[in-house]
């Protein structure tokens, strides 16, 4: 357990939702949840999920903290936003989703080779670098998320839709020589680097 | 009264002219029914039939109306004339509707038609104008019994009507629970937020209307008369009493929490820190909206168990939900959230019903009040604190959570008095040699609440309960008709509820206290027969004083005086002829509606003779279900059989066996009697006259044996307003019986 | 019409429902002047409409009946059917009210001896039967219609049924160029109790009211119960008329639901719970019930009717709002979502659902004067000495035992405010 976490577990003995009204973005909607359950039949990938988000939300009331933040669950939103269409009492169920992975991992509690998880970390270093989604690279990046066997399997399979879109270009090759990217580059990086920071700080602060 | 004149008018529309003779029907009105007047018109409620009528009203002295057209539940605006007796023939629902168009029922049709003239002009004949008692007294003036939210409700509305009211409080102050609050929800939305008790406004208000005089630290040691006429003695602690005279009475006496130390499982009696909710509401009251422990500590965690000892089947628990409690807890659990502590609710179901009610759970939710499903198994003591271990419905799992506080939600014990019944059923058990339910009845009894209202009554001192202790109306539609005309009950000791609702009851409650004035002021009956003028009245010299007449009225309405005579009182009566059913010697009548009346109608029916297989059933509907389902069985066309004759009763509970007894013997061959559901859940609109119809018809046995008729020939149903093709059905099962065990052999 | 006689002494009672007539009523017998305007043909309102009420399961219309004899014995109210209000001013007691009232083409020589239903052809929707049935173009609403006086609708008035309709009848009752009327009433005090509607079904789309045969709401169950409704009195499904052997109820169809109504109805619970007691009596062992609910709101001392049907064994209760409905096959539908006592994730197979549709209030916009409060859920709220009184649905979702009590309790503060202005008029 890293000392944040640790601090975290300190700050909110007695209370995890506290802590998630605190720390996970859109948290404060997590009390009002009143356990219908249609978030959790609405889901289209609602069988994949270990704990539904109406269950998530009453694991978060009953302090089950370890159990909410490891679990892969939120990482198994896919944004389709029928939860939040179809939430009674208006939770933004997705938009908490992504909060509490993001929190997880932050905490650094995220479930190890959690697709999901990778493909998003594959994503934000492939947008870091240029400002630019390089979408050859992304795509080969996950082609081979899971090693080089996997990945030229995928990619066999998937050669008749790249060929397809590299025809009617929408595909430019040139992109694997590192691509374009945006004017100021540097800027961004200074720009999310700061972010960064602010963040950390934020987290420095429950830290003390 | 002039002498009498009737005159019969005979309506030849809606097809009445084309299926039946009514030439002679005028006739048979003229000969059989001594009609003065017999007319025929094609058209008979349109404003020249209606005013034909109307003239030989004014101008030939007609004083008794025959019409003989539709039912009586049509037309009834346009047939409606001051001053005369109206008996209406049903031609139409009755007979034609009900009868097929074919050249082989034109016979019997018109038999069934005959028969209604000459029933109806008998029925005129033995009728009165109902005529006041002379018992009337206007009295703009309420007791209100209870001085808390409801009682000052009905106070406040009552004088705000130019009514005069006098409110008891056995108690040295106003307020009640509702004073004891520390804040509460707000009358008007949003509900999600929580207001200030404004019961001391309340008070004030009540302390300066001129309107309304305070009796503090007072019961009611006597309660006498009828509304519009009651007597009521008042007794303070220091033993002043005082007479009052009333027009009628609200009773608003509240209830009590139930008592927790009956819930030792749930830590009840245990720890001074698990309370109810309404020792929870004092002490954030007396701390100023701080939650403090027993020991005068801060409480940090509270957990509230919802249901705590209600909803539940176990021996000492209310089967009942007392309705308002989560909507308590989550107001409680609020005020745990603003002292800056962490608030727990434990519930089943949370019921938190209508606009206010979701507003309420919502604005629970926004304060940050943690809402979980489940069932609490126990409380125990945790070094210092409380634990409350639970199984958690929704993840499936027991487990527990610690709290300084446990606020257990337990239910509402209404604060009403002995219920009467309970004591004159004993009366009747140990009267019957009944031991095991004397002793049952006995111990119930013994451990009867003392009298609220004592009330100097045949039927006992108190209010009926309907169930659970609760003086609550059975009916849905008419929430107010209890059996005690002019006493009304309002509040929580009526059933459950919250103190919104009980504004709201109280307030409904008001309006009938004051109606019951307003009705008594002019001998007018209260509801079901509202507005009915005419009144029991009894022969005394014929009376043996045998006191059915006093024991059966559902309405506890008739007194006996010292000798045992019945005293009627007119404005505490329903009219529903229960009495007049009851008597066996047959002396209670009302002017319109008397033994004779039914009696001459039956006997008015043409009998065949045993050999011309046309049988007759005297039918005796309930004029409120029975009838009126007969009725639409025509509007819908369901036919019945034309031997078929049937008279509308007030109750199934006012048929005397005389009626019975005196078909038979005039030749009817079956009898049937038609009335409400009985029971426990009694449709009956007189509360138990089906009933006591039903106990009565099954003695009936004996006269059959007597005459030597098989028992069959009378039958008792329970049919409701909707048995439009039952009740057909059920006179053609009865044609078909008699077609099977023979004609009467009575027809002489 | 005869002349509509109004003073600022009189107490105008809209809408003819239980509420209204038990407002109307209650004030008339205590010798106040009401006006009772109902907008439909007949008085009776969706009670009327009901198999049976919960909890003693009696009929409605037994009710009803007391009502309409109090009704036809007091000269003190004046009913008005096929009336609107359009329009409200002035201040508690002495208020101006615009009454729109629409012809009957039928005037009160009618004897409803239903010649004119016989001659005309032409059929519509049964505005009763929530057009599950046709009726004629002359028609009585239902048996228990009050006042007992047929009606004609406008679509037939020009056309050749109209004028059968006015031949048919031998008592000069049909009045084909009746015309709308315009009435300026002044009354002293206004109690509105113009009820509720069931909530669109059709606007909970993943429920596929208007896509499924045999989805249907509750209050259309309520019909198929009436031996002379659309079914004879028999549960069926509507896709082929067949007896359902597995029927799901679906608690808080529209109701505490912030893309619907964001209130609970209160009745839902209860009524589901009695209609469950409908399938067991008809159907028996034959038939399963399950209820998919939030939370069971049967509250105070009915409590004991919930653990009544809970004991039944044909009666399931999983607490779920149920996510989609999708088809399956011979017309069944198949429930989708997850039951959150345990996360237990179904995919169940019915032949029939009835939806627990809510209450959506019917109080209208742009009526009322200024300064009367109308919520955020269309309810009335309370002032009470606004001289317009919510009564009913109109105040809130209530059962018909507390819209009677709230009816009582509204006709009481009319009766405050008409009180006060005789006293002012000596």
């Amino acid at each position: 357990m890293s000392d944040m976490n640790q601090a975290m577990v300190e700050k909110y003995r007695s209370s995890f939702l506290k802590e998630v009204e605190a720390n996970v973005e859109e948290g404060h909607w997590v009390k009002m949840c009143m356990q219908c359950g249609v978030c959790s039949g609405s889901c289209p990938l609602g069988p994949h999920w270990e704990h539904p988000p109406q269950e998530i939300f009453m694991m978060i009331r009953a302090g089950k903290r370890e159990d909410v933040l490891s679990s892969s669950s939120m990482w198994m939103c896919t944004s389709c936003y029928n939860c939040i269409a179809r939430c009674p009492r208006g939770l933004p169920i997705t938009h908490i989703m992504h909060g509490l992975a993001n929190y997880s991992k932050r905490l650094g509690l995220q479930p190890k080779n959690q697709p999901t998880a990778k493909f998003s970390q594959l994503f934000w270093n492939n947008l870091t670098k240029t400002g630019r989604v390089n979408e050859l690279k992304l795509g080969l990046s996950l082609y081979f998320m899971n090693g080089i066997g996997p990945g030229i399997k995928t990619a066999l399979k998937m050669q008749d839709v790249g060929l397809g879109m590299l025809k009617t270009g929408r595909l430019n090759p040139l992109e694997i020589l590192g691509g374009h990217s945006i004017k100021d580059k540097s800027g961004l990086q200074k720009m999310l680097k700061k972010a960064f920071e602010i963040e950390e700080a934020k987290i420095a602060e429950y830290k003390g | 009264m002039a002498d009498m004149k009737i005159g019969a008018y005979i309506c030849q529309g809606c097809g009445i002219g084309d299926r039946v003779d009514t030439a002679q029907l005028a006739s048979v009105a003229k000969r059989e029914g001594k009609a003065a007047v017999a007319k025929e018109h094609e058209f008979l409620c349109n404003a020249e039939g209606v005013k034909m009528i109307q003239d030989d009203i004014a101008n030939e002295g007609v004083n008794h109306v025959v019409i003989a057209a539709c039912s009586r539940r049509a037309k009834t605006e346009a047939f409606s004339f001051d001053g005369v007796c109206i008996s209406r023939a049903n031609l139409r629902e009755g007979v034609i509707w009900v009868r097929p168009d074919t050249d082989e029922a034109r016979e019997t049709t018109q038999e069934m038609a005959d028969d209604y003239v000459r029933m109806a002009c008998a029925e005129t004949k033995y009728q009165k104008m109902p005529e006041a008692s002379g018992e009337q007294g206007l009295t703009r003036h309420l007791l209100i019994v209870g001085g808390g939210i409801s009682g000052m409700t009905a106070a406040l509305e009552a004088a705000k009507t130019g009514y005069k009211v006098d409110l008891v409080e056995k108690t040295g102050q106003l307020g009640g629970v509702a004073g004891e609050m520390y804040k509460k929800y707000p009358a008007k939305a949003p509900y999600n937020v929580l207001a200030d008790n404004t019961t001391g406004e309340m008070i004030a208000a009540i302390e300066g209307n001129g309107n309304i005089t305070v009796h503090l630290n007072t019961s009611v040691t006597k309660t006498e008369g009828a509304p519009g006429r009651f007597t009521v003695s008042l007794a303070t602690e220091s033993g002043a009493t005082k007479d009052v005279t009333v027009g009628a009475i609200i009773q608003a006496t509240g209830f009590t929490a139930y008592d927790l130390n009956k819930l030792p499982e749930l830590g009840g009696g245990k720890s001074p820190d698990v309370m109810d909710q309404l020792a929870f509401e004092k002490m954030v009251k007396a701390n100023g909206g701080a939650i403090k422990k027993a020991d005068g500590s801060d409480a940090k965690n509270v957990v509230f168990v919802q249901c705590a000892g209600q909803r539940s089947e176990q021996p000492g628990h209310l089967p009942y939900c007392s309705g308002h409690c989560c909507m308590t807890s989550i107001k409680q659990a609020r005020y745990v959230k603003e002292a800056g502590g962490d608030a727990t609710v434990i519930f089943d179901d949370l019921r938190t019903p209508g606009a206010d009610g979701e507003d309420v759970y919502r604005g629970g939710q926004e304060a940050g009040v943690a809402f979980s499903k489940g069932k609490v198994n126990s409380v125990e003591a945790a070094g210092k604190g409380l634990k409350v271990n639970y199984n958690d419905k929704i993840l499936a799992e027991d487990t527990n959570i610690d709290a300084d506080i446990v606020v257990l939600a337990t239910g509402m014990v209404p604060n009403s008095g002995p219920n009467p019944y309970v004591k004159l059923d004993l009366e009747m058990a140990e009267k019957d040699g009944n031991e095991e339910l004397a002793a049952k009845l006995k111990a119930e009894v013994e451990k009867a609440p003392p009298s609220i209202l004592n009330l100097m009554y045949r039927q006992g001192t108190d209010v009926p309960h309907l169930k659970h202790g609760f003086t609550d109306s059975h009916f849905i539609c008419f929430p107010y008709e209890t059996r005690r005309t002019g006493i009304y009950t309002a509040g929580p000791v009526r059933r459950p509820m919250d103190a919104h609702q009980a504004i709201e009851d109280a307030t409904g409650a008001t309006l009938k206290a004051i109606q019951a004035c307003e009705n008594a002021a002019i001998g007018r009956a209260a509801h079901p027969r509202s507005g009915d003028l005419s009144f029991p009245s009894f022969r005394k010299e014929g009376c043996t004083q045998c006191k059915r007449c006093t024991v059966e009225c559902p309405f506890g309405a008739i007194n006996e005086d010292e000798k045992g005579y019945p005293q009627y009182n007119e404005a505490r009566c329903r009219r529903c002829g229960t009495c007049m059913g009851a008597c066996p010697v047959r002396v209670i009548s009302f002017e319109n509606y008397s033994v004779e009346t039914v009696g001459q109608q039956l006997k008015a029916v043409d009998m065949p003779d045993e050999f011309s297989e046309k049988p007759r059933l005297l039918v005796l509907a309930c004029e409120n279900d029975a009838y009126p389902a007969l009725d639409m069985a025509g509007m819908t066309r369901q036919e019945y059989s034309a031997y078929a004759r049937i008279i509308p009763v007030r109750c199934l509970g006012s048929v005397n066996t005389i009626w019975i007894t005196d078909a038979l013997n005039s030749g009817y061959d079956g009898v049937m009697l038609m009335g409400c559901q009985k029971g426990d859940n009694y449709q009956c609109h007189f509360v138990k006259g089906s009933e006591i119809a039903h106990i009565r018809m099954s003695k009936i046995d004996d006269t059959l044996t007597q005459l030597n008729l098989e028992k069959e020939r009378v039958q008792t149903y329970e049919v409701s307003i909707a048995d439009i093709q039952r009740i057909p059905q059920i006179i053609n099962d009865m044609e078909k019986l008699i077609g099977e065990i023979g004609m009467s052999p009575f027809k002489f | 019409m005869s002349e509509v006689i109004a003073t600022n002494q009189t107490i105008l009672v809209v809408g003819g429902g239980i509420s209204g007539l038990t407002a109307a009523l209650e004030a008339a017998e205590c010798g106040k002047q009401v006006i009772l305007l109902e907008k439909s043909p007949s008085v009776g309102g969706r009670v009327g409409q009901l198999h049976k009420y919960f909890p003693k399961l009696c009929v409605p219309s037994c009710g009803l009946e007391i009502q309409y004899r109090r009704l036809k014995a007091n000269k003190n109210v004046r009913l008005l059917t096929m009336a609107e209000v359009t329009q409200i001013s002035g201040d508690a007691g002495n208020f101006t009210v615009n009454v729109k009232v629409s012809p009957r083409y039928v005037n009160e020589n009618c004897t409803a001896c239903g010649e004119c239903g016989k001659a005309v052809s032409a059929e519509f929707d049964d505005e009763f039967n929530y057009g599950m049935k046709k009726r004629k173009g002359a028609y009585l609403v239902s048996h228990m219609a009050y006042p007992q006086r047929f009606v004609i609708d406008p679509r037939i008035v020009a056309g050749d049924d109209g004028a059968k309709a006015k031949e048919a009848c031998k008592y000069g009752a049909v009045e084909l160029d009746m015309q709308e009327q315009n009435l300026n009433l002044n009354v002293g005090a206004v109690v509105w109790a113009t009820g509720w509607k069931p909530y669109d079904a059709a606007k909970i789309q993943p429920y596929g009211y208007d896509r499924y045969d045999n989805v249907i709401s509750n209050v259309e169950f309520e019909r198929m119960l009436d031996p002379f409704g659309p079914t004879g009195g028999k549960i069926v499904r509507p896709s082929d008329g067949h007896a359902p052997k597995n029927i799901a109820f679906i608690q808080c169809a529209g109701s505490r639901d912030q893309n619907h109504l964001k209130h609970c109805s209160r009745i839902c619970c209860m009524a589901t719970l009695k209609q469950t007691t409908y399938v067991k009596d008809q159907l028996g062992d034959n038939c399963k019930s399950t209820v998919y609910y939030i939370d069971i709101r049967a509250i105070d001392r009915i409590d004991d009717f919930h653990r009544k049907v809970k004991e039944d064994a044909n009666v399931t209760f999983v607490k779920s709002k149920v996510a989609n409905i999708t088809g399956g096959e011979n017309g069944n539908v198949i429930l989708n979502g997850v039951d959150t006592e345990g996360y237990n994730r179904y995919r169940t197979e019915h032949d029939l659902v009835v939806l627990a549709t809510g209450m959506e209030s019917t109080v209208p916009a742009g009526v009322f004067p200024a300064g009367i409060n109308i919520n955020e859920h269309n309810f009335i709220e309370l002032d009470g000495d606004s001289g317009i009184y919510g009564a009913g649905c109109s105040s809130d979702a209530l059962d018909v035992n507390r819209a009677a009590q709230n009816a009582t309790a509204a006709a009481l503060r009319a009766i405050q405010v008409v009180t006060r202005v005789a006293g002012q008029e000596g």
